[in-house]
Parts: C-alpha cells; structure tokens; sequence
C-alpha cells in the first residue's frame, strides 16, 4: 500500500517526496522498523505514526490551537483555523505569532499549507462527505498523503468518517482530554511540557471541586438561541455536561444523549426550569463574554420566560462556546462556571479559596 | 352549481379539464359541499383548540381562559399567551396563506406543479433574509419579517415584469420559465452567502426549514392585514379561475381580460405567499398539495376550490405542527420538516396517479 497515489496533487508533491526522502517507513512497516524514533499512539482507534515529531501543524478550531500553544508547538503551527473565541490571554501572544483564517480551509487549501499534522478540535472535518466544503476527507484519506491526523478524544467517532452522532460517551471526560495531552506529548516530544499543563489543570480542577463540595447543585441549562423561536441545548454528551459537574453543578439536560445539540420545544425549557441558563455564545476570534450580553437580554426580555427560576433570580449568565470545549481551558471554564454557580465560594480569578461561611 | 356530471367512481383518471366548472370530486351537490365545508370549519376549529392545548407544558382550558382574560401569572399561562397561541395564529395565517396562494398560482398558470413558489417569492424573501443576516447583522425573528416580506415582493414584481416580455404577454409557460430561472439565480446567490458565513449558514438552516415559533404578536398583526386583504382578493379572482382554466383561447372569447385578472393574481400571491413566508419561513408542501386535496373532495370550480383550501391548509399546518412538538418529546421537529415528510410521498401520489386538473 503506497502512499504515493498517481493522483496526489501537485501541492503535496513536495511533502510526500520529503517524508519519503527522510524514511520510507509507511505505516505498516512499522512493525519491521528498527528505529527508535517511530513512534505509534492511538487516537479514536487509529494508529498515529511518526517517525519524528511533526514540524507542519495544521489546527483546526479553537481547542486544537490552544492545546498546541499550551504544548509549547506555536512554532510549529503552519496554520490555525476557526477560532470561537479569543484565545486565553496566556496564548494571546503565541497566537498573534501564528498565521490564522477565520474559515476551515477546504481539503486542497489545506493540502495547500503542506501540513504533516492536522490537529483538529472536532471531529466535523473529518467526515467521509464532506459537509458543504468544510471536510478534509477522512483521516485514513490524509494518511495516504502522508499527513497523520487527531481529533480530541472526548468527541472520538465510533468510525473514521463519521461525526457527533457516533460519539462513545465513556469518553466524554476530563481525563481523556489528559490522556490526548500525554499522548500528543509523546508524539511532539514534549512530554515535561504535557505533564506540567496536566498537572496545572489537575491541581486546579480539584481546587474547584474541594471548594463546591457539599454545596447544593444547581441545574444548568446551555442554551443556544436559534432563528425560527426555537432553543437547542447541550445534551449529555456535549462535554458542557464535565464542565457543569466539576464545577458543582448538573446538566438540566443530561438525558438527552442523542447528539451534543439537541433542538427542543422553549417549553420544554420552561417545564425543566433551570437554576441557571447560560449562553453558548460563538464563534469569531474577537469574542469575549461580554458578547454574550445580547443573548442573555434576548432570553431575559422574553415573556414567555419570566416565570423561569434562572430569569427572576438573574442567573441567565453570558458563557462562552470556547468554554464548554474539550481542551486545555477546561481548568479556566469550570473555575468561571463555578463561580456563577456557586458565587460564595469560588471567585473567578482565584482557585483556592476559602469556603468560610457558605452552606 | 348543480351536479350534473354522470356518476363515476372518484378514483378513476381524472376528468376531463373541459368538464371543470361541472361537478365531479368526492362531494357532489351545493348542500353536500356546504355541509362537508361546515365539518371541515368545525375540524379547524377543533385543530386550532389542540393547537393551543397540546404540547410539552400541561395546559387546560382554564389556563387558556386566564392568559385570554388578564395578565398572566404562572409559566403555563405564560406560555399559552407567548408562546401557543401566537404559533397557533401563525399556523392559521400562513396556512390559508400558503394554501390559497397555492391553489391561485395553480389557477393562473393552468400548472397543476405550481406552488405559492413559483414566482420567486420564497427565493426572493430568502435573499432577503441572508442579506439582512449578513450585511445588517439582524439576528432576531420579527427583524427578518420585512425583509422577507420585501425580498418576496420585489421577486414577484420581477419574475412577472420578466414573464410579460414578448408575445402575449404573461403566458403561464412564460412566467414559469421566468419564475424558475430567477429562482435559481436567486439561489445560487444566497448559497454563495451562506457559504461564506459559518454563522449565517447557522441561522440560515433553521430560517428555511420554516417553522411556527418564529413570529411574536407584534410582526402577527403587522401581516394579518395583508394576508387578509390576498384572501379577498383571490376570492374575487374565482370566476376568471374558472374562465383560465379553460384556456386563455376560450377564456378570452368569455370576455375574460386576461392580462388584468394574471396581474391581480399575482398581486394576490405576493401578499399571500409572502406574508407567509415573512411569519414563518418558507414551509414546503401545504401550498402544493393543498388544492389538490380540495379539489379531490370539492371538484374543480375555484369558488369550492378555494373555500376548502382556506380551510383545510391551515388544518394540515396545525396538524404538523402539534405532530412535530409531541412526536420526539422532548425534542422537537420544526414543522416545515413535518410538512416535508407528509407532503412529499402525497405529492408523488398525486403526479402518478394525475388527479389533477389543468394542462
């Protein structure tokens, strides 16, 4: 099985020829391959090979940047793509570095950067059709071109091809997001980096548990407004649902386990009455929190919702897209959930604090 | 409007066109007509009552009397006079809209195939949608209702003035042919802005799905009136129906002034298509389908023809609508989604088996 297709386009040409320059190694001589440097991690049930840490790193989408960024790679990144948000304000200066365009390439601009790594936050781009043009092809299809491929585990497709409909719950959790950090410490040989930003999200995930325990847990509901009156909301699977938790609360809507978005009745929303909605607001490099205001005025000003326990008690909050994402804002989105859930106890800016006084 | 056409079972090939004004169809005879129309009254009525009692909240008939009465003052009463009965109203509106719009297209264009579409006036008002989306950054429902209403009239006014040049002057070929083309150009522009604009495509998804839950009181009366004023136009319209569908040849010796009667029609169908379609979205199907079902059970005269699709059209909406909130509970299916499925294998039904009139 080759990889040198007959009809690889010009644009790969170059990189092929240069990954076939360096080693002939394709991926299944891995075996017969004595050189240490190989090195194989499984991602999604795929085998990701390299024979040296990737140099050409295409990111896709807000976590995928910002992980490569934490990991220390900034430059490494040929390319970033799709932001949702603005960036922590500890990458800021890294991602001002790095080339960005608001809008995923198609499969040949893609090609066309001539990356050797695609490192992607979701797993939409990765899907057999390629919805609208937004698809690379499938993964399998960019390792025929020699260019290996990773999409964060907490949104594994059962398939290669397939999207969030085939998501396996089970890995729906903060500590797939550390497993994906050590193995792409591993695969980018920078596993002390890896191991520290594990350990800095460790350390304040835990604070944040410590500081909520024994405190009630108040339903959350993240709401997504969309034209035509009606609501979508993150189900179970949206990893929302691990950052509600650790944060000390629980998902109003952790039943529905369907898809991550799931379109329901507003009714249904008033019927569930959540302690608290907050946005899921997105998506352009430029958003802060305080671009959700309008979201939050739009539920507040509805009169069918001025009954709701969240709209009378001023616990409709402006909450981030980028924030409820598997990656490494995860410490930094539960610290801030946490703080609108249980404002007593945990303050935004600072993790261990005191929970004196509080129920 | 005596039936004197010979008996004959309903299901044999339809009749033929000549035999129009004469009766034919399920009932036969002015009464039998009257009292089906009557029960058909009182089965909308029924539908709208489910329409405002069915649904995710438990509603009774006192709620529904408390939120009609005064302020109201629990969730479900709330919900009765935001969120039930403006769909409700919405669904009443835009089915007779959508219907009659239908069944008068069909009419002046002698096209059995025609819709409330067939002039550009959904491709119209989606432009116009996208453009105000876009370029005004006009995210909520009742912004998008002028626009729509707008982008469907100047399509109207187009498609016609485009179908009016030459011999003859409007023909339906003509303004099919016109209706068709300019639709797809219209398309193929808003596709190119959606496509560009990931945000946008979002908002767009739900937009053309067409749903009931789009419209609040305000942007209701602001088009009550112009879809009431479509209505009595087009039943002033019925005679010359009838006259055209006899060939403009014949129609014309009948003293029929062709040009005015297509003119006023299409006058019609631009208040009536596009106020639906500026209420809640382009939905498929009612405004096709719809006057087929008429004229099954009334025959082909345009006086019963429209009487029964200004009834039974927003039955069938209701009907979706409910369908769609209590189906998947607790999610829910837009109703255009609901109208698409019933609508579809109907219509193939009708085309195979040419119970249609016309041609």
């Amino acid at each position: 099985m080759g990889r040198f297709k007959p009809k690889t386009s010009l644009a790969v040409f170059p990189v092929v020829l240069a990954l076939l320059v360096v080693s002939a190694c394709a991926a299944d001589e891995k075996e017969t391959s004595a050189s240490t440097d190989v090195v194989t991690v499984e991602n999604c049930g795929i085998d990701v090979t390299v024979e040296k840490p990737p140099e050409r790193v295409y990111a896709a989408y807000q976590p995928a940047i910002e992980i490569a960024h934490a990991l220390g790679i900034s430059d490494r990144l040929i390319e970033t793509a799709f932001l949702d948000s603005q960036v922590l304000p500890e990458y800021a200066d890294a991602q001002d570095q790095v080339t960005y365009v608001e809008q995923l390439p198609t499969r040949e601009a893609l090609l066309a950067t001539e990356p050797d790594f695609v490192l992607s936050g979701y797993n939409n781009v990765f899907t057999e059709d390629g919805a609208g043009d937004e698809s690379f092809g499938t993964r399998a299809s960019l390792a025929d071109l020699g260019i290996q491929s990773w999409i964060l585990s907490p949104l594994c497709p059962s398939a290669d091809g397939l999207s969030d409909e085939a998501i396996d719950p089970a890995t729906v959790s903060v500590e797939t997001i550390y497993d994906d950090l050590r193995d792409l410490g591993v695969l980018f040989d920078v596993e002390d980096r890896a191991e520290e930003v594990i350990a800095d999200q460790q350390q304040r995930i835990a604070a944040v548990e410590q500081a909520v325990a024994g405190a009630d847990r108040p339903s959350v509901a993240i709401v997504l407004l969309d034209e035509g009156g009606g609501i979508r909301v993150a189900g179970g699977i949206d990893f929302g649902t691990q950052i509600i938790e650790h944060a000390g609360g629980v998902n109003a809507f952790a039943d529905l386990v369907e898809r991550r978005h799931v379109e329901i009745d507003l009714e249904e929303l008033i019927r569930r009455d959540p302690d608290v909605i907050v946005t899921s607001t997105c998506c352009d490099a430029s958003y802060t929190r305080e671009d959700g205001a309008a979201e939050v005025q739009t539920i507040l000003q509805n009169p069918a919702l001025a009954g709701m326990s969240a709209v009378r008690d001023g616990a409709v909050h402006p909450f981030l897209f980028a924030d409820r994402a598997a990656g490494v804002r995860i410490a930094h989105a539960i610290e801030l959930l946490a703080s609108l859930l249980h404002p007593d106890a945990v303050t935004p800016s600072q993790e261990g604090t005191s929970q004196d006084g509080t129920a | 409007m005596a039936a004197t056409a010979p008996e004959r079972p309903s299901d044999v090939p339809s009749a033929p066109a000549r035999a129009v004004v004469a009766g034919s169809g399920l009932l036969r005879g002015g009464w039998t007509r009257m009292l089906g129309l009557a029960v058909a009254v009182a089965l909308l009525v029924a539908v709208t009552l489910g329409s405002v009692l069915l649904g995710t909240l438990p509603v009774g008939l006192s709620d529904v009397v408390g939120a009609l009465t005064g302020p109201p003052d629990s969730d479900v009463e709330r919900a009765v006079r935001y969120i039930r009965i403006p769909r409700t109203a919405t669904g009443l509106l835009a089915g007779t809209a959508l219907g009659v719009a239908g069944a008068v297209m069909q009419g002046l264009t002698r096209n059995p195939l025609a819709g409330p579409g067939v002039l550009g006036v959904n491709a119209g008002a989606a432009l116009a949608v996208v453009l105000a989306m876009v370029g005004l950054g006009i995210t909520t429902a009742a912004g998008y209702v002028w626009f729509a209403f707008a982008g469907a009239a100047v399509a109207a006014v187009f498609v016609y003035l485009l179908g009016s040049l030459g011999l003859g002057g409007a023909t339906p070929v003509k303004l099919a042919l016109a209706g068709s083309a300019f639709t797809a150009l219209l398309g193929a522009i808003t596709t190119m802005i959606t496509l560009r604009d990931a945000s946008t495509m979002d908002d767009f998804r739900y937009w053309v799905v067409g749903s009931l839950t789009r419209s609040d009181g305000e942007a209701l009366t602001a088009v009550a009136p112009l879809i009431a004023v479509g209505v009595v136009v087009a039943a002033g319209l019925t005679r010359a129906l009838n006259a055209l569908a006899l060939g403009d040849d014949l129609a014309r010796s009948l003293g029929t002034r062709l040009w005015i009667d297509r003119t006023v029609g299409a006058l019609a169908v631009v208040l009536l298509a596009g106020g639906a379609t500026a209420i809640a979205g382009p939905i498929g199907f009612i405004g096709l389908v719809v006057p087929h079902v008429a004229r099954m059970v009334a025959g082909p005269d345009y006086r019963w023809v429209l009487a029964w699709t200004a009834v039974l059209a927003p039955t069938l909406l209701l009907v979706a609508d409910v369908l769609g909130r209590v189906l998947v509970r607790p999610e829910q299916l837009q109703v255009g989604i609901i109208t698409g499925l019933a609508g579809a294998p109907f219509f193939l039904y009708l085309v195979r088996n040419r119970k249609v009139v016309g041609t």
